[in-house]
């Protein structure tokens, strides 16, 4: 039975929403057990955010309005980028058109702009540390995704992504072309420094090293989780996007049926877990980057953002 | 010409090759370790082989099969291996990044990639049959020469700067294999030969330069000035 | 008759050098040297009478001699002859006995690869000569073995090897363009990259010459690739810098020159000429600035080396019958007149212990006779008449003023005499000015170290007086042949 535009819209966006804890779990899992111990369970995050929703909220004597609106406006805005994105069906559904990859960029980086500010906003040092260590993350890769979206537009002729996954999926030459594999490792690139992986690693309590729990510090109960849950909610879309955009674009529900939707759900699951492995054994090689060689895997990706749009000219 | 008659696949092929021959001039410009330039050398060298042998495969050029197994040889093991004894015999390991950060060597060697596209394409203007594997060949060649002479320049190490060099060969003799694969045989045998002598003399200067000068920093050769 | 000199040529350097290293005796090694450098001389000129008839093709259409190559062929044997014998004198000082028949072989391996590289009918073949030229001369800046001849020596080797990487470059773009004319494989004769120029896209082939320009030109020392001649030229043996000023430098003009020829006649042969000129004059202008302030002995001659590769660009540059001959007659001139003027630098400095010029004083007391040929050799080099240097700078002068590069012309004149006071001066302090007080220093002139001096010098006095008939011809040939004929 075909379901409707508007059930499969508003699918796609409880399928990010409801499965992204899911993804962080897992990761975090494999990783512990990479390493031989035996890590939490995978579904811990759910346990966290319900933990945290029962909770009372402490708010600072210095916090503003912003304080508020902040985790509101970076759960919002993770709600929004899964409409423009190709998730579970590979054809456009109702207002998708409403942004293309600039627009969904924007909208990402909107929501880190959000929790920034929010970081800066109660005056807490800590606060101030993790606001302007992102902000210097986000100037360094702000380059390269940009050019990612320039050059995968240039490879297709056109800013929306749709476009671009019926593209892979139709020319195998286009799949193989340098130019499509160097925006695939440009991606990666950015993808472990977006969603905090190794290299980078921000998300640990070590002030040397926090940027996010910097960031985030001052906050506690429900605002706290949904700080927490859009961090999870952007890892997953960034994921999708990686999957359903560069790399894996095949198998995608392309006529709406209820079926179609539940294989596409499993379909994305298993995307997820060749690419979570994958990442997992990237950061289990690696240890982490003094903080002034941060520009170092950003740098390589801007190389490779740069060497993909010359080699979609001459090829 | 060869380039006149050349099928999508064999493009590919040859681009493939050539592309990520200039990637690893990246690697060679944005690592840390002595090793790993050489290592990425030796890689380098082993593609521009495996280029030579499928520009003989597909143009019908028998002697380049030749020069394909002398290139992986010599360009591939017995340079690097010189190169290796050279860099143990050194007690160096890492390259101090005095001048320019390895980040900012990658984002200017993108730069420079650019730059070298926009002049192929403007050298390519005239109608020439299969034009786009003639511009790729052209700017990877300029590319690897750009390359190269940023490495000489920013580089303080005596290893770093005969791996300069020899990328400026290498994207000499990538280029000649795409764009003029007729050339004489004599002329390419005698300039692998060449590049060994010239390993071969580096090698006993870097020793000289141990002994006398006692660094092979150039950064602490200052003593010539004026 | 050519064949049987052509390989006396080229013989006589080999036979030196493997009774050098064969038998490993000094006294043997230097003789020979002397001996094989003479024996090149002499058969030199012959073949430049005989290349007046016409090109000598030899060895499969690998070997030619035309007389551009036969007139470099006698510029290098003449400073191979004069510096192998002041050689035998100098290196003796040195009191490394065990270590001379290296040095002499490497002395012979050298002009054999110089002299190779003028008969060189393939470009390709051409670079890989003139790539041995630098491998072997490394060693030979180097043999000092301190820590500032190994500096001059990597320094020399790394530069000069990046630059004629780019000479490479241009050579293979050239071929590349060549293959539009004359098919996918042929042979790269001058002849056969001639014939295909004018057909070649031109912006290609500008980009081509420009790279060969810059990277021969950084052989040749012109500025600003010349960094590392001030240092070559300055910590090498006495004998070595005089070949590698006299000799080297010319060799790679030989290169530019070839191309040049090469190109002239073409739609870029304008823009080429003006590149050439615009080397020419900053090298010319950079050398006078440093000349000036110059504080050592041996790297004032090495910027006055690169005074002179400027004004020989300018005279090509310039073109046309005058300029031409012009900067062909400065070869020979500036081959004599440097050779004379770094066998004096050799003298001073072993004889004061010093590099420096504020350390040598009072010279004719320590030299009565080569000194005062060291001294009239300065005033020729500063470009004083009657010495030959005028006559080839005049020439070239008179080229540039009737062209379209009169701005050069004039700025040429004025750096001239920017150098000559320059340059004097710092002779006028080494003659005639008070020293602190030191002890007169010990050393003599012998007759190895000084007659080099006079075989050097009086040509140079006679050849300025009287040029000779001979020479126009072989230089209106080499215009015609092989530079493309008058603009």
């Amino acid at each position: 039975m075909i379901l409707s535009d508007a059930l499969l819209q508003i699918g796609q966006v409880l399928c990010v929403l409801l499965l992204a804890p899911l993804l962080q779990g897992f990761i975090l899992k494999v990783e512990e057990r990479v390493q031989r111990s035996r890590g939490p369970s995978f579904f811990q995050p759910y346990r966290d955010l319900w933990k945290l929703f029962h909770k009372q909220s402490v708010v600072p004597e210095s916090a503003s309005w912003i304080y508020f609106i902040a985790p509101i406006v970076a759960f919002t805005a993770m709600l929004i980028v899964p409409i423009l994105i190709p998730v579970l069906t590979d054809r456009p559904l109702p207002q998708s058109d409403m942004g293309d990859m600039l627009g969904g960029g924007m909208i990402l980086t909107l929501g880190s702009f959000a929790i920034i500010l929010a970081g800066l906003d109660s005056g807490n040092v800590y606060g101030g540390i993790g606001s302007s260590r992102a902000v210097m993350l986000a100037i360094l890769a702000e380059p390269t995704l940009i050019l990612v979206l320039v050059g995968i537009s240039l490879l297709a002729k056109a800013m929306l992504p749709f476009v671009v996954n019926h593209l892979l999926l139709g020319s195998l030459s286009t799949y193989w072309s340098p130019a499509h594999l160097f925006l695939i490792l440009a991606f990666l690139a950015l993808l472990l420094v977006e969603t905090d992986r190794l290299p980078i690693h921000s998300s640990t309590h070590l002030e040397i090293y926090m940027i996010d729990e910097a960031r985030i510090l001052e906050y506690s109960g429900p605002l706290l989780a949904l700080l927490k849950w859009a961090s999870m909610m952007k890892q997953f879309i960034l994921y999708t996007i990686f999957c359903n955009v560069f790399l894996l674009p095949w198998g995608m529900s392309q006529l709406g049926t209820a079926l179609g939707q539940f294989g596409s759900v499993v379909a994305l699951l298993l995307k997820f877990l060749v690419v979570a492995l994958a990442i997992v054994v990237v950061e289990t090689v690696q240890s982490r980057l003094r903080f002034y060689r941060y520009q170092e895997p950003l740098a390589a990706g801007f190389l490779f953002a740069v060497l993909a749009i010359v080699s979609s000219q001459l090829l | 010409m060869f380039l006149a008659h050349v099928t999508p696949l064999q493009a590919s092929i040859f681009s493939s090759l050539a592309i990520v021959s200039l990637l690893l001039t990246f690697v060679m410009l944005g690592s840390h370790w002595l090793r790993n330039y050489v290592y990425a050398f030796a890689a380098q060298s082993w593609l521009i082989a495996a280029l030579s042998a499928a520009v003989a495969y597909f143009g019908g050029y028998r002697e380049l099969y030749a020069i394909a197994v002398l290139t992986a040889l010599f360009r591939g093991l017995v340079l690097p291996l010189l190169l290796m004894r050279i860099v143990d015999r050194l007690h160096v390991k890492r390259e101090i990044h005095a001048i320019l950060q390895p980040s900012s060597s990658l984002v200017i060697g993108a730069l420079v990639v650019m730059f070298a596209f926009v002049i192929s394409n403007h050298m390519n203007q005239q109608a020439l049959p299969a034009g786009r594997v003639v511009v790729l060949a052209l700017t990877i060649m300029l590319s690897m020469k750009f390359l190269g002479f940023l490495m000489l320049a920013v580089r303080d190490e005596a290893i770093s700067q005969i791996l300069g060099l020899l990328v400026l060969e290498n994207g000499i003799f990538l280029g000649s294999q795409i764009l003029v694969p007729g050339m004489p045989l004599l002329i390419e045998i005698v300039i692998l030969f060449d590049l060994l002598i010239v390993v071969a003399c580096f090698g006993m200067l870097v020793r000289f330069l141990v002994v006398h000068a006692g660094t092979t920093s150039s950064r602490q050769l200052t003593r010539l000035v004026g | 008759m050519t064949q049987p000199l052509l390989l006396i040529l080229f013989l006589a350097p080999l036979g030196a050098i493997a009774l050098s290293l064969g038998l490993r005796h000094a006294r043997v090694a230097e003789y020979a040297t002397v001996i094989a450098a003479l024996a090149d001389l002499v058969v030199s000129v012959p073949l430049l009478a005989r290349t007046l008839r016409g090109s000598v093709i030899e060895g499969h259409n690998y070997v030619q001699l035309d007389t551009l190559g036969a007139w470099v062929i006698v510029c290098v044997s003449i400073v191979y002859a004069l510096s192998s014998i002041y050689a035998v004198g100098y290196m003796r000082l040195l009191n490394e006995e065990h270590r001379l028949p290296l040095f002499y072989g490497l002395f012979s391996g050298f002009a054999f690869t110089m002299l190779a590289a003028c008969v060189m009918n393939n470009a390709g073949v051409f670079w890989i000569a003139i790539e041995l030229t630098t491998l072997i001369s490394t060693f030979l800046v180097g043999f000092e073995q301190e820590a500032e001849s190994t500096e001059a020596a990597w320094k020399y080797i790394v530069v000069v090897s990046g630059g004629i990487s780019l000479a490479l470059l241009g050579t293979v773009l050239f071929y590349w363009g060549g293959s539009f004319v004359l098919g996918p494989s042929y042979a790269m004769t001058w002849a056969a990259l001639r014939q295909s120029a004018p057909h070649v896209y031109p912006p290609l082939l500008l980009v081509s010459f420009l790279l060969v320009l810059v990277g021969y030109g950084t052989k040749a020392g012109l500025a600003p690739m010349h960094t590392w001649l001030p240092d070559a030229h300055s910590e090498s043996p006495a004998p070595v810098s005089a070949m590698l000023s006299g000799a080297l430098l010319n060799t790679s003009m030989l290169g530019i020159a070839r191309f040049l020829g090469v190109v002239n006649g073409t739609s870029v042969s304008r823009f080429a000429h003006s590149a050439v000129v615009g080397f020419g004059i900053f090298s010319f202008a950079l050398a006078s600035l440093f000349i000036v302030r110059q504080t050592g002995i041996k790297r004032l001659m090495a910027y006055s080396s690169v005074e002179h590769i400027g004004v020989q660009a300018l005279g090509l540059g310039f073109g046309g019958i005058l300029g031409i001959a012009g900067a062909l007659y400065h070869m020979l001139n500036h081959s004599l007149n440097k050779s004379l003027m770094f066998f004096g630098a050799g003298n001073a400095m072993r004889a004061y212990g010093t590099k420096e010029i504020s350390g040598i004083r009072h010279v004719l007391k320590t030299f009565p006779v080569s000194g005062i040929l060291w001294l009239l050799g300065a005033v020729g080099i500063a470009g004083a008449p009657p010495f030959a240097l005028f006559l080839s700078e005049f020439t070239i002068l008179r080229a540039g003023i009737n062209g379209r590069y009169r701005w050069a012309a004039i700025v040429f004149v004025f750096f001239l005499i920017v150098i000559f006071v320059g340059f004097l001066a710092h002779f006028r302090a080494m003659y005639f000015d008070d020293a602190p007080e030191q002890e007169i220093p010990r050393l003599t002139g012998t007759v190895w170290r000084t007659l080099p001096m006079w075989l050097a010098f009086l040509p140079l006095l006679a050849l300025g007086l009287w040029w000779p008939q001979g020479l126009w011809d072989v230089f209106t040939k080499i215009t015609l042949d092989v530079m493309g004929g008058v603009r």
